[in-house]
């Protein structure tokens, strides 16, 4: 899907894009502009139908067979464009984010550094307004480049990693897939261990290492990490949580089904997760701020461990 | 059927372009075809808002056009220069291309996602070599912006525009209208936050976008105080997360438990006996609520008010202290 604006930016740079490649190929040219060959058709019916002057009946002569591409116009109507500010904010903002990422290798820091040094110079004052926007990735830079060092010699991973919802240090065996860093960084790796997908938070690997054993993850489709990167499953259990107007950060925190108002300015936070027991450091953290409705089971751990915590603080303890 | 939009506005950049002299407003109307429609079929406004709407798109998309007020005997001229709209040498190797391509796609975001992807299609255009080929890497950073306040506000900072929004406070029950000057966006730890000046409080503040209720509203004038040289964004929300703390909390801490808190401790643990050890952590914003999160695994020694907020909060859970929802 494209609107008129991207579809028309693109069509900017295609016209010049062909021009320089007489019967260039369909497959290549989606390819290479990152859109599909039924888009690409789709511009390729439209710019014919573009005048290249005021004058009028000159236009655009573009014509295809559904396979190559073919360009007619003998004069130079159009020139590779400036970058708007929108362009180069978005560029500069992102290779800078990606340049500061803690554990990236250093050959590819510095090729992205010059890249910026070298779009700061071409887009002049587009890129003014990319130093009002910054981002921050956090990893950890050493446990980061151990596996990136495995991903690319394609060998298994040994993690000692605090399972938070568990409570504990646990030991693993883990193929690894990819990285993914929004604001913290993910391991996505096939734990053999508990023979499922798993994300790994790097913050939480107490001890990494890198084994001669080569990976050997199953064949996955990489996850659709668009609606977030815990994605639970349609028939994980329901958890509901009644927070108070302190508690709402727990709706932008957890991907939930629904956040419903309440009259004291509070919400009703319907989330899912596959063990609601994981939940128990919430049910803790939020205090005053709100409870857990549902499940019962888990309401009644955290209580539990509420009542076993304030045991140490009776008289005569610590 | 109407003509599409796209069609209209590469009709009208390409006259633009390949026009050595100012054309009036008449001469464009005349030779786009979609023009001519609209002022066949609709009315001399109807064409007018139309032209002005395309003239602000093809703007956004980088192109300059220059408006002479007097080029034709008096009729206002519209050109876009060559010269002006011309990418300069860019000269990028392989590599360069590589690393910036994968920067690129980090943008979650549809305005941004798709301004990143025509920098990349114009420096294609350009001749950079990109590889043709859309490798998936092991390596996946990603900006989101899934916020309803991200795009009004990114175009807000960047056109130095006031806004006004309504805003809930971390804690409070309802929302305050806020009139704002925005400088910067920051993101950390996959949260949006804005900076700016708030007129009403006369001072700078920080915002959570993900606190903005409703929407985003950009006021006519100008700011009115100066930017700063500099904004620091991160400083200021990390001092709320907690970060930057100047005070030291002691707490006991089981053997093999809480492993995230043990990574904050500022020295080594000291063994208290078989079972516990002790240490130091900075005392910030929020540690009450991280130490209620481990139950009985966390012992607060002191200072006292976190100890005392620490055992609050577990009466809270146990059902001896009144919840707030």
């Amino acid at each position: 899907m494209s609107n008129a604006i991207d579809q028309t930016r693109r069509m900017l740079s295609l016209v010049t894009y062909l021009r320089e490649r007489p019967g260039a190929e369909v497959a290549e040219v989606a390819r290479a502009f990152g859109i599909t060959e039924r888009e690409l058709i789709g511009d390729l019916n439209v710019l014919p139908m573009c005048g290249t002057s005021f004058r009028g009946g000159d236009l655009l002569d573009i014509d295809t067979d559904g396979e190559r591409i073919w360009w007619h116009n003998v004069d130079d109507v159009a020139q590779p464009l400036r970058l708007a500010a929108d362009e180069a904010t978005a560029l500069l903002v992102a290779a800078r984010a990606v340049a500061g990422l803690p554990g990236l290798r250093e050959r590819d820091r510095q090729a992205l550094t010059r890249a910026v040094a070298k779009i700061e110079d071409a887009a002049g004052e587009s890129a003014e307004s990319a130093a009002r926007i910054g981002v921050t990735f956090e990893a950890e830079g050493t446990v980061f480049a151990d596996i990136d060092r495995a991903l690319s010699e394609g060998r298994l991973i040994w993690l000692r990693y605090w399972s938070h919802g568990r409570g504990e240090l646990t030991e693993r065996e883990v193929d690894p897939i990819r990285l993914v860093t929004e604001g913290h960084t993910y391991l996505e790796g096939w734990c053999r261990t508990s023979e499922d997908r798993r994300t790994f938070r790097l913050d939480r690997i107490a001890e990494i290492k890198v084994l001669d054993e080569p990976a050997n993850p199953p064949r996955l489709q990489p996850r659709d990490l668009s609606a977030g990167l815990v994605a639970p499953d349609a028939d994980d259990p329901q958890v509901v949580v009644e927070v108070g107007p302190g508690g709402r950060w727990v709706a932008e925190y957890y991907t939930h089904d629904s956040a419903e108002e309440l009259p004291d300015g509070g919400l009703r936070i319907t989330l899912r997760s596959a063990e609601p027991s994981g939940l128990r450091p919430l049910a803790l953290r939020l205090g005053r701020d709100g409870r857990i409705t549902a499940p019962p089971q888990l309401a009644e751990q955290a209580r539990t461990a509420a009542l076993a915590a304030l045991e140490h603080y009776r008289d005569g303890q610590v | 059927m109407a003509i599409a939009k796209a069609e209209r506005l590469m009709n009208l950049a390409l006259c633009l372009m390949n026009t050595r002299r100012p054309l009036s407003k008449k001469e464009l109307r005349e030779s786009v075809e979609a023009y001519r429609e609209a002022w066949q079929q609709g009315s001399e406004d109807a064409f007018n808002r139309m032209f002005e709407r395309d003239k602000d798109d093809l703007r956004e998309l980088g192109l300059i056009i220059d408006v002479d007020e007097n080029a034709l005997d008096g009729e206002v001229g519209y050109l876009a220069r060559r010269d002006r709209n011309r990418l300069p040498e860019i000269a990028l190797d392989a590599e360069e291309a590589a690393a910036l391509a994968l920067a690129a796609r980090v943008w979650q975001q549809a305005k941004m996602s798709g301004a990143a992807s025509g920098a990349l299609q114009k420096l294609r255009a350009a001749g950079v070599p990109f590889a043709e080929e859309r490798e998936h890497g092991a390596l996946e950073p990603r900006i989101p912006g899934r916020e309803a306040a991200f795009e009004p506000l990114l175009v807000a900072a960047r056109d130095r525009r006031p806004v006004t929004f309504e805003y809930r406070k971390a804690g409070a029950a309802t929302a305050e209208p806020r009139s704002v000057e925005p400088w910067a966006l920051e993101c950390w730890r996959g949260h949006w936050y804005l900076a700016g000046w708030d007129r009403d409080r006369g001072s700078a503040r920080v915002f959570r976008l993900s606190r903005i209720t409703g929407k985003v509203r950009s006021r006519a004038g100008a700011f009115t105080g100066d930017v700063p040289e500099h904004v620091d964004v991160r400083a200021v929300v990390a001092r709320f997360a907690g970060e930057g703390a100047t005070a030291t909390a002691v707490v006991r801490i089981r053997r093999g438990a809480a492993y995230p808190l043990r990574q904050r401790a500022l020295d080594d643990a000291r063994p208290v006996d078989a079972d516990w050890d002790e240490l130091d952590i900075p005392y910030g914003n929020g540690l009450g609520a991280d130490l209620a999160e481990y139950g009985p695994d966390v012992i607060v020694i002191g200072p006292e008010d976190l100890r005392a907020d620490v055992i609050d909060r577990l009466r809270a859970v146990a059902g001896l202290a009144e919840v707030q929802s």
